[in-house]
């Protein structure tokens, strides 16, 4: 029984590290820039199909994957520059012109890459025993990767310049503008990481599950979901959360039923909203 | 279709209007009024076309039109008046077309005694996920959970095979009793029970939008803090408005079943929730007439363009990026600049 629940919860931990990955990508942009990214999933999706034409042409997964970070910053960064710029401050819009993206990019990626699903091979197979737990090693690889980017990340945005400057634009945008902070400049590398982190969290994705050209909604409803139980905003409410929902998500479908797997998160969203109004660490002041 | 050019003839005679003219329509408020009349234009042109037709293809696409209508109609409500982004929209019609579906094959319900029940269980349905995320102010949260509240409904729709049938969907072997002499049952019928609906859907929005709670909706909408600072109840007004949305859904869907005779759970896929956003946006946000005309346009311009499903979708995507950007008021606000007096001085 013991060995039961500490298996659950490894593999928990496991999916919990991609949901924190895709979950890091929204709250970024949102807290940051104030728009709420649905055509966030798109980008995963787009990275996964990097990642697998990467692999098709004989790159390998490392390089697919590099490649496919590299695609997905600089769509990013295209985005930010064609639509979501003209559309700062206004939160109604950038939904709204998001909500648009996920149409013409998702029926674009149909109509080009077939709706067919694909598979990646994963860069290693198999599974390690450590004492009495088996572990997938693809899974255990996916965890470590996710952890490594989440890490990363949090010490860039702590201690590098450009860190410093995205948090001093969180809390009051004028205000950092005043002390010679580049909003503009900061808003366009928001959009490019936050993107550069979705097309990561696509090619992990790849090497787990099938990469179809609907597979978006899934990581964004995820994704969603975590931003608004972490706080909206928070960061480490966003992290914590996702490896919150990938152990529930473990042992509700162990324990309960497989079936409705997806159905868990969303319940600990409306107890969390009803009794955490302002996310898990009380941090997460909802913007407005 | 026909309309179309009615629509654009009819909106560009008073931008070269003489200025007595434009005095005139200024001293009657005209422009509301103008803008009123090419709505009911729209409407009636939507009604009365398929009522007379002969031919199938036109009844069926009315009908269609009529329950898209209704759809827009009925979202209007909550994110034209009040100003919440509802994007479960879908998914409250694809519940509609299931419970009353599912309530026919398994408790002998007619199809009139299913539509109580069906009600009922979406505005449960919608105070349970509106409560939690209403209380919020800004209206982030409740984008957030609707969408995954919506794209939660059709996983469970899909992966409940006993109740549901699964991906594969239901294929529906009923069709609405006569009811008062009426036959509801064939092609026709049921296109005047999506048309009544359409109109029934209007009146509701258009008794809300002149009553209190329609005024207090739109000063919600305006600014949550200030509303609350007027004794108006925010959480509460913006939970009424999103039940009444999503009953309103749920009947259109009780329709689409023996329309269709057949339903799946593509039928709630986020898409669909956006689409019909998208309709609301293109055609105008908070007027009565928008969620016309964005339909008309909407469900109309794909059927003209006659290409490729995707290929439509990525079109529509396109014009909701362009009209946000570009004419945010949608086509009831290019209507009402195009026709409105001018006022001196450069605008």
């Amino acid at each position: 029984m013991g060995l039961d629940i500490a298996q659950t919860l490894i593999d928990g931990l496991m999916v919990g590290g991609l949901y924190a990955t895709v979950a890091l990508g929204i709250t970024l942009v949102f807290g940051l820039v104030g728009i709420l990214n649905f055509a966030h999933g798109q980008s995963v999706m787009l990275g996964a199909y990097v990642t697998f034409f990467g692999v098709q042409a004989g790159l390998g997964f490392w390089l697919s994957a590099a490649l496919a970070v590299l695609a997905m910053a600089a769509f990013g960064a295209i985005l930010e520059q064609l639509v979501f710029r003209r559309t700062l401050g206004d939160h109604m819009a950038g939904l709204a012109v998001s909500l648009g993206l996920i149409m013409v990019i998702e029926n674009l990626a149909a109509a080009t890459f077939s709706p067919d699903p694909r598979f990646v091979d994963p860069p290693v197979s198999g599974s390690i025993m450590v004492g009495p737990l088996q572990l997938s090693s693809q899974r255990l690889l996916v965890l470590a990767i996710s952890t490594a980017l989440i890490g990363g990340f949090y010490l860039f945005l702590q201690r590098a310049t450009l860190g410093k400057a995205i948090r001093a634009m969180a809390q009051n945008r004028q205000g950092a503008a005043l002390v010679g902070v580049r909003v503009s400049l900061v808003s366009r590398t928001i959009f490019t990481i936050g993107s550069a982190l979705a097309g990561a969290a696509g090619a992990l994705y790849a090497s787990l599950f099938a990469v179809t050209p609907y597979m978006g909604n899934t990581p964004l409803t995820k994704g969603f979901i975590l931003a608004a139980l972490g706080g909206l905003g928070s960061v480490p409410g966003a992290i914590a959360a996702g490896f919150l929902l990938g152990i529930a998500e473990s042992f509700g479908s162990r324990y309960l039923s497989a079936s409705f797997r997806d159905g868990y998160g969303f319940i600990l969203l409306i107890l969390a909203l009803l009794f955490l109004p302002t996310g898990l660490f009380g941090a997460g002041k909802a913007r407005v | 279709m026909t309309d179309m050019p009615d629509l654009a003839t009819a909106s560009v005679p008073p931008a070269k209007a003489p200025t007595a003219w434009r005095g005139w329509l200024g001293s009657l408020a005209g422009r509301r009024t103008l803008l009123a009349v090419l709505g009911i234009a729209a409407l009636a042109v939507l009604l009365a076309v398929p009522a007379t037709a002969s031919s199938r293809y036109i009844v069926y696409l009315g009908t269609l039109l009529a329950l898209h209508g209704v759809l827009a109609v009925s979202l209007n409500i909550i994110m034209g008046f009040a100003g919440q982004f509802a994007l479960a929209h879908a998914a409250f019609y694809g519940l509609g077309a299931y419970t009353s579906a599912i309530l026919i094959r398994d408790f002998d319900l007619s199809f009139w005694a299913s539509l109580p029940p069906t009600a009922a269980a979406a505005a449960l349905l919608a105070a349970a996920i509106g409560y939690p995320s209403l209380r919020f102010t800004g209206g982030i949260h409740f984008a957030l959970i609707t969408f995954a509240f919506g794209e939660l409904i059709r996983l469970v729709t899909a992966n409940w095979h006993d109740l549901t049938g699964g991906p594969q969907g239901m294929q529906l072997g009923f069709s609405p009793e006569p009811l008062l002499g009426i036959d509801f049952g064939s092609t026709r019928g049921i296109y005047a029970l999506a048309a009544g609906l359409l109109v029934i859907s209007l009146a509701i929005a258009a008794a809300i939008r002149f009553s209190r709670f329609g005024r207090s909706l739109v000063a919600i909408r305006e600014d949550e803090v200030l509303a609350s600072s007027l004794g108006i109840n925010v959480t509460a007004n913006k939970m009424a408005a999103f039940v009444i949305t999503s009953v309103l859904a749920a009947l259109a869907g009780t329709i689409y079943g023996p329309f269709v005779g057949f339903i799946s759970p593509e039928m709630m896929s986020a898409s669909d929730s956006i689409s019909v956003v998208g309709m609301l946006i293109v055609g105008g946000l908070g007027t009565l007439a928008g969620p016309i005309f964005g339909t008309l346009i909407f469900m109309g311009l794909p059927e003209l363009l006659r290409v490729a499903k995707l290929y439509r979708l990525v079109i529509l995507g396109l014009i909701i990026i362009a009209v946000v950007l570009f004419a945010p008021k949608g086509v009831a606000g290019v209507i009402d600049r195009l026709i409105r007096p001018k006022r001196g001085g450069a605008r």
